[in-house]
Parts: C-alpha cells; sequence; structure tokens
C-alpha cells in the first residue's frame, strides 16, 4: 500500500513537470497548426539557461526561471520572423512546416551541442537532492518544487487565456482563424504572440528540467516523442488536455518503469503515442472542428 | 445619391489560381438591401471576400465612404464597420452563445457598453437567450445562422455582407433568416447578400446584381431585375421560375 | 455545333500526345546514367595502380547506399506523400537480420540483401497498415514514436547485443581489396533501386500513388484501393532501405543501435530527397552526393558532428524555405532541367 502511494507521488510529480514542458507545444499548435518539433530543444535552451546561471553567480534555478522565460521567449519571436510568418499565415497542417520545425530543432541542438559540448548537466540547488520523509513515503523535494511551480504558471496561463481580452483572442483565433480575423481580431500579432508564449513557456520548462533530469543538447529527441504523446492524448490544442494527459501518463510510466522495469517506463510514452494516433486518427489531429 | 461602397473593375483570386474576378463592379447605396445573383463559380461568394480583405485585390479597388479599402486585413475593415458572415458562419464552435456574442464586440473598449449590447441582441432574439450557456458547435444549423447574423448587430455596422444565408436550411427556417435580414435593414444597416436561389434573394432585396464569369453583367432594381426576360432565362431558370 | 466530327478531334489529341511523348524521349539522355554507372564499376580498377584508391571507394560506397535509401524513402515519401522520419528502422532490421545470420552462420550479407530487405518490407507492410491510416503530422509523428520504440526495443534485447551490439568478422582480403566487394555490392544496388523506381514511378502504381499524394479522396473516388497502394508502397521503400542496412552492418564490421537507429540517418534520407526534388528519379541521386560531400566537408573542415547537425539543419530549413521542390523539381519547373539529369 505504502508502496503503492509512493510510486503514485513520484508519478505525480513528474507529471507536474512534464505538464509545463508540454503546456507551451500545445498552446503553438492549437493557434497556428504548427507541431513544433523544436519545442523540446528550447526547453534544453531554457535549462542552460538556469545551469549557467548556477554554475557562474550561484543563482537559485526558480529565480532564473523568469530570466529563461524571457530570453527564449525573444528567440521565439525572431524565429516566427525569420521562418515561421509565412507557415502561421496559411494555418494549415502541412508536413513541410513540421520538417521545418524538425531543421530548426538540429540547428538549435547543433548550436547548443557547439557551445556547450555534449556533456550531461544539471543544476543542483540545496532542494534537488532533499526530500521530505512522511512516515514511509518519501517526496522528493526538486520534484515538489518543479511540479508546484509548473501548476502555478500553468493556472496563470490559463486565467490569461479565459479572462484578458488577448487570451480571448488567442482562444478565438485556436476554434476559427478565419472568424476570429473577420471579428477585429489581428490574427497574425496573435500568432506571434502565442509562439513567443510557447517557446517562453519552453524556458519556463527548461530552468525546472535543470534540476529534475540531467540534460544534453541531444536529449531532446526523447523529449519529443513523450511530449507528443502528452499533446496528442490530451487533444491536440488543448492546454487542459495536454496537463491531464501528463500526469495520467506519467503516473502510469511510474508504475511501469517499478514493477516491469525501469528501462520501459519511458515505453509507456511511446506506445501510448503510437497508439493514440492509430486509434483515433481523425479525432485528436484531425481537421478543426467543423460547425453543424 | 452618394455611394457607401463602390468596387470599380476588381481582379482577384484564391492564392496564386486563376482570377475568379475579373473587372467586376459594384455600387452600394446606404441602406438598401443589395442582392448578388449568378450562376456558380460566377465570383459571388468571392466578390465578398475580396471586399473584406480574405483575398487579395489584384486590380481595381474598393472605396468605403471614400477611403481606399485595398490591402487592408480584415480585421481592419471590421473596425471600419464592413461585417461578413461567410458561408461557414464564423462561429467559435466551443465557445457559449454568449461569449460568441461578446466576440462580435471584441474591437469595443468599453467592456459595459459591450455587456449592454450583448443583453440587447439577446432580448431582441430569444432562442439566443435561451440557450446563452450552449456551445455554439452544438446548436442547430438555423440556431448557428440566426447567432451568426445577431452577432453582426452588437458593433452596429455600417453594412453587413451575407454569403448564402439560406445554404442547408429548411425553407421555414429561411423564411426566418430573411425576417432577421429584414430587421436588420430596418435598423438601417445596408444589407450586401449573395444567394443561390436568385429569385428568392432578389423578392427581399431593393437593389439586385448580376454576376457571372466574374464579370457584373447588370446592376439595377431588384424589380427591374426580375422582370428583365434575358435574366429569367439565364439565370432565374427560365419561364417556370417566373 | 452538334456536328462537330469527334473523329477528327481524338485524331489531333492522338497527335497531340505522341508529340508530347517523342519531346519527352528527345528531352531524355538514357546513355547517361548507363555510362555513370560503367565508370563506377570499372573504377575499383584503381587499386591495380599502386597507389591506394580506398578512400575514393568508400565514398562512392557511401554515396550507393545512401542513392538506395533516399531513393527508397522516395516511393513512400516523393510517390505517395507520406513523411517518414522512422525509415532507419528498416535500416535497422534490415542490418540485423542479415548481421546476425552472417554472425551465426557465415553467409554473406551481400547475398543476404534481398531476404533482409524482404524481411524488412513484411514489417513494413505491417506497420504501415497501422501507421497509414493516419496522415499529414500525425503521420510523421508516429514514425518518430516508431524509431523510438525500436530504439528501446534493441537497446534491450539481448540476443542482438543490446546497447552494445554485435561484432561482425571482417572480410578475409587484402587492405587494398576489403572494400571492393561491398563496393560493388552497394553500387548495384544503387543502380537497381534506381531503375526500380523509375519502373514505379512509370507504372499503374505509380500513378496512383501520385494520385494519393495529390488528393487521397479524390484519389479513393476514383476507383484506387489507397489503403492497399500506400501499404504496398511502404513495403517496397522499407525493402531498399532494409538491403541498405543488410550490406552496412558487415562493412562496418558491427550492428549496434547507435548506428542504425540514431535520427541523423533517418534525416539523412528525408534531406537528400527534398534537396534533390521530391518525387523524382534524379532527385535522391543529386541529393545523396550534395549531402554526402556536404557531410564530409564539415567533417573535414569543423571536425566536430555537431556543427554537422547545426549545418544539416541550416541546409534542410533553406531548403524548405526557399527550394521546397529541390533542385530538380526547381529545373524542371523552370524548363532548364539538362538532358543527362532527366531521368523521369
Amino acid at each position: 500500500m505504502a508502496h503503492t502511494l509512493q510510486i503514485l507521488i513520484l508519478g505525480l510529480a513528474l507529471g507536474g513537470v512534464f505538464a509545463l514542458m508540454g503546456a507551451g507545444l500545445s498552446l503553438v499548435f492549437g493557434v497556428m497548426r504548427i507541431v513544433n518539433l523544436a519545442h523540446p530543444v528550447m526547453i534544453i535552451g531554457g535549462a542552460y539557461v538556469a545551469y549557467w546561471g548556477f554554475r557562474l553567480w550561484g543563482v537559485d534555478p526558480l529565480v532564473t526561471l523568469p530570466i529563461a522565460a524571457v530570453i527564449l521567449a525573444a528567440v521565439g519571436v525572431i524565429l516566427y520572423k525569420v521562418v515561421f510568418e509565412k507557415e502561421a499565415k496559411a494555418a494549415t497542417y502541412s508536413e513541410m512546416t513540421v520538417l521545418l520545425t524538425f531543421a530548426v530543432a538540429m540547428i538549435i541542438e547543433g548550436a547548443l551541442g557547439t557551445a556547450f559540448s555534449n556533456t550531461q548537466r544539471v543544476t543542483s540547488p540545496d532542494y534537488a537532492t532533499d526530500a521530505i520523509f512522511i512516515g514511509d513515503i518519501f517526496i522528493p523535494t526538486g520534484q515538489l518544487y518543479a511540479g508546484i511551480v509548473s501548476l502555478v504558471i500553468i493556472s496563470g496561463l490559463a486565467l490569461f487565456l479565459k479572462y484578458s481580452r488577448f487570451g480571448y483572442a488567442i482562444r478565438a483565433t485556436t476554434q476559427n482563424r478565419d472568424a476570429a480575423s473577420l471579428l477585429g481580431v489581428n490574427v497574425n500579432l496573435v500568432s506571434m504572440v502565442s509562439f513567443a508564449i510557447g517557446v517562453g513557456l519552453a524556458g519556463a520548462a527548461g530552468a525546472l528540467v535543470s534540476f529534475v533530469f540531467s540534460f544534453f543538447p541531444a536529449k531532446h529527441w526523447e523529449w519529443i516523442a513523450i511530449l507528443m504523446s502528452l499533446v496528442v492524448l490530451g487533444g491536440m490544442g488543448s492546454i487542459l488536455g495536454t496537463v491531464v494527459a501528463a500526469f495520467l501518463l506519467s503516473v502510469i510510466a511510474a508504475f511501469v518503469g517499478a514493477y516491469v522495469g525501469a528501462t520501459w517506463s519511458t515505453m509507456t510514452f511511446f506506445l501510448a503515442l503510437f497508439l493514440i494516433l492509430i486509434v483515433r486518427p481523425q479525432g485528436l489531429f484531425g481537421d478543426k472542428p467543423e460547425l453543424a | 445619391m452618394t455611394e457607401l461602397l463602390t468596387v470599380t473593375g476588381i481582379t482577384a483570386g484564391y492564392g496564386d489560381g486563376p482570377a475568379i474576378l475579373d473587372g467586376a463592379h459594384l455600387t452600394v447605396e446606404p441602406g438598401k438591401v443589395h442582392c448578388i445573383i449568378g450562376p456558380n463559380g460566377a465570383g459571388k461568394s468571392t466578390l465578398l471576400k475580396a471586399i473584406c480583405g480574405m483575398l487579395k485585390i489584384r486590380k481595381g479597388e474598393v472605396r468605403f465612404k471614400g477611403e481606399r479599402l485595398n490591402g487592408l486585413r480584415p480585421d481592419q475593415i471590421y473596425r471600419k464597420g464592413i461585417v461578413f458572415v461567410p458561408q461557414e458562419r464564423a462561429l467559435f464552435p466551443k465557445m457559449s452563445v454568449r461569449e460568441n456574442l461578446r466576440m462580435g464586440g471584441f474591437i469595443m473598449d468599453d467592456a459595459h457598453e459591450l455587456d449592454r449590447r450583448v443583453e440587447e441582441v439577446m432580448e431582441r432574439f430569444p432562442i439566443l437567450k435561451e440557450r446563452a450557456h450552449q456551445k455554439a458547435g452544438t446548436m442547430s444549423g438555423g440556431q448557428q445562422q440566426t447567432l451568426a447574423m445577431a452577432r453582426t448587430m452588437i458593433i452596429k455596422p455600417d453594412i453587413v455582407m451575407l454569403d448564402e444565408p439560406s445554404l442547408g436550411l429548411a425553407p421555414k427556417i429561411v423564411k426566418e433568416m430573411f425576417e432577421i435580414m429584414a430587421m436588420m435593414a430596418k435598423d438601417g444597416i445596408t444589407i450586401l447578400l449573395v444567394e443561390q436561389n436568385a429569385l428568392m434573394g432578389l423578392k427581399h432585396a431593393d437593389w439586385g446584381v448580376v454576376l457571372d464569369l466574374g464579370r457584373t453583367l447588370f446592376e439595377g432594381p431588384a424589380a427591374e431585375v426580375l422582370g428583365d426576360p434575358r435574366i429569367q432565362e439565364l439565370y432565374l431558370g427560365g419561364k417556370r421560375a417566373a | 455545333m452538334a456536328s462537330m466530327d469527334q473523329s477528327a478531334v481524338l485524331e489531333a489529341r492522338r497527335l497531340y500526345n505522341a508529340r508530347l511523348a517523342l519531346k519527352a524521349d528527345k528531352t531524355r539522355a538514357v546513355w547517361f546514367p548507363i555510362a555513370v554507372l560503367a565508370v563506377l564499376l570499372a573504377l575499383p580498377l584503381l587499386q591495380l595502380t599502386s597507389s591506394n584508391y580506398n578512400y575514393v571507394l568508400h565514398l562512392v560506397l557511401y554515396t550507393a547506399s545512401y542513392v538506395v535509401m533516399a531513393s527508397g524513402w522516395n516511393i513512400l515519401g516523393g510517390f505517395a506523400g507520406y513523411i517518414s522520419l522512422g525509415h532507419n528502422v528498416f535500416f535497422a532490421i534490415g542490418g540485423y537480420f542479415a548481421g546476425m545470420i552472417y554472425a551465426r552462420y557465415g553467409v554473406s550479407t551481400i547475398i543476404l540483401a534481398p531476404l533482409a530487405g524482404l524481411v524488412a518490407a513484411v514489417v513494413g507492410y505491417v506497420i504501415g497498415r497501422i501507421t497509414l491510416k493516419v496522415r499529414g503530422p500525425s503521420f510523421i509523428i508516429s514514425s518518430l514514436a516508431l524509431v523510438m520504440i525500436f530504439r528501446i526495443l534493441f537497446d534491450n534485447w539481448d540476443f542482438v547485443g543490446g546497447a552494445a551490439g554485435v561484432s561482425l568478422p571482417a572480410i578475409d582480403l587484402p587492405v587494398k581489396w576489403a572494400k571492393v566487394p561491398y563496393y560493388y555490392a552497394f553500387v548495384v544496388m544503387a543502380a537497381v533501386t534506381v531503375y526500380a523506381t523509375y519502373r514505379i514511378k512509370h507504372s499503374k502504381f505509380g500513378l496512383g500513388l501520385r494520385a494519393i499524394s495529390k488528393d487521397e479522396i479524390k484519389a479513393e473516388s476514383a476507383g484506387i484501393d489507397t489503403r492497399f497502394y500506400k501499404t504496398l508502397a511502404f513495403a517496397m521503400s522499407a525493402f531498399f532501405v532494409g538491403m541498405a542496412g543488410a550490406v552496412w552492418g558487415e562493412y562496418l564490421t558491427y550492428i549496434r543501435p547507435n548506428i542504425f537507429l540514431i535520427i541523423l540517418v533517418s534525416v539523412n534520407m528525408v534531406l537528400m530527397c527534398i534537396l534533390g526534388g521530391k518525387g523524382t528519379i534524379a532527385g535522391p541521386v543529386i541529393g545523396a552526393i550534395l549531402i554526402v560531400a556536404f557531410n564530409e566537408a564539415c567533417v573535414i573542415f569543423f571536425g566536430g558532428s555537431e556543427i554537422n547537425i547545426l549545418a544539416t539543419g541550416l541546409v534542410m530549413a533553406l531548403a524548405l524555405m526557399f527550394f521546397p521542390l529541390g533542385i530538380i523539381g526547381s529545373l524542371a519547373r523552370s524548363g532548364r532541367l539538362p538532358r543527362i539529369l532527366n531521368w523521369d
């Protein structure tokens, strides 16, 4: 019993981090219909910001988090202007756009690898290696903090989308881009800002990742499929769906890891992704929700 | 009489594709209901899309109250007071009826005024008030069309362009749509209607425009268009319809 | 109006078609690819001279292996329009199947290659049956998931040595001649693959694939069994990629997941086709030559593999943004394709 609860808690703690890692990906897909395969490598970019902040000046990754978010958001704006503006205007799913994000992922990976080498890195603030004990159960504080911060950020995002005027515009654009445009929403601006927010969220997630996982530039290939599984299971473009999927799959993965073997834990995400795509081919990715 | 909107010799098409509109003309006079008729592929919908900024105008120009609209984005044109209701109705399926109405006033800065107008519109359309919290995507076709048309009233626009509001609706519902249109016209809104059912469209209009092969063939009072034997033969289904 | 002479119209159409066919023949130079092949087949004779041309042989062999893979990928990605980033899975299947038999029973992978291709094709058929239900980005992502799944499977499969892989015995020939059997294997495979893609493109099957790539729903309503067509295309492309994998393992003298199941192998196939011209016959060949040369240059000038990834990504992004039809496609569209490169 205690063992089961322990596994559940570890799964949930991991889910919190994955939720933030997937949220930006989901947002960008919703608004722009772009599957951003470069999202995971941008998370690694954010992790490096936190890593160097910690290593050079001893700054806590949680303090660097907003800085990482802003730096990455700026990168997002530049990328949008240079690469994706034309794609965003087309606003249709396109194989070529997916390949383009793939190419961008390689460029960033190569740049990070050249600058920082492929050595495994991790930031180690005190709480990263600590744990809270409740009876037999332990909660790693690093993952706990990361999970809490992640949920706070996602809640903030949800409130922004639900209640602010710009959030309204983002939701409208996600649901029906043409309609939003016909009602006075500057959808190109919405795309750019959403992309910047999405990439900024990757930066924030990176700061959390920096003390939860060890990372190196090429690590993102593994995350692509993991994050995709969350976003696809959650229903592309639905941030709430992504969060729920993150917790669900992380808990399943934790149990698989405990009972089947650690190597098969990540397999959970890959198999889930594969199966969801096959079982609900049109539903989750398919066409825009049509009226009537 | 001064024109509200003039379209002079515009050419437009989709993407890099061929020109669907090829020198179309149009004069829109304030307060009137204009009906554009013509066969499939004549360029009727294309004309509305070019006016509202969804399609790039390759040649010619569109002027609204004397101001050139060429090159403006749809959102900028909406702010000028020209509303377009496309065939797909431009609703937000996952938003409630009320949220959809509020989106109609997205450009308004005064939130209280927006709320007031949303209430006002819902008073006029009891079905919308009844379903204020229902998601738009789950409503029937007729209700969706009602919502789309009612939403145009939020910003009290100058011109409302309707692209086949009767498409796919039962005859009884179609009648309701034309009643709503008449109500809008009574409010002083200028209407630009594209209608596949030419006969019915012209009966509800003051002014008729015949479009074919991307060009304006004929413009005149609706009654005149209805009465013209050549137009009857070619576009109104011959004697049977007359 | 009604008295229009039908037979005259038909005759005119027939003449027009004949003229088009004649023009196509005139713009094609069949002798060129044959001449290239002849030169390549004679190339190992250089080893009879006093110098060692192993590096040259390696480069040609390496390029030829990618010609096989990219042309194979082209059947699914170029003709049918289904972009797969997971085709290195079949490279691995071919490599492991032939490699294991070679390690246990000593049968040369060159002999085993067609069989290994067949195994890859069968696996491809089964996988295609499942994943080809989805299209567009979903298909791309499912192909990525496939790589991840196979990587974990091979990393943990003790029978094939897990992550450490299996060492294969090196061929018993003097250094100067050790590469030659593999050289011929790959050059012949490349020639066969290119010819096969040509035949496929010009068959009724190929026509069906192109219809699928343009508009799958229309293709289906035109009576094409799209499900069968695209699954068969998947299997065929897996066949060629698997064949290349079979011999590659023996050439390297080991099979290991991090040789076969790295994303860069898939990326190269895709990139070669896009750069050269997706859906054309010469495109993957030109793409393979350029990318292999580019990779070599990167290694020579920059050394590190990180720069190589960056540069590959950059080339891919630029090609996609400014050159989406690829070299052959762009030249053909503007009517400037030299006759010697018109293999379609």
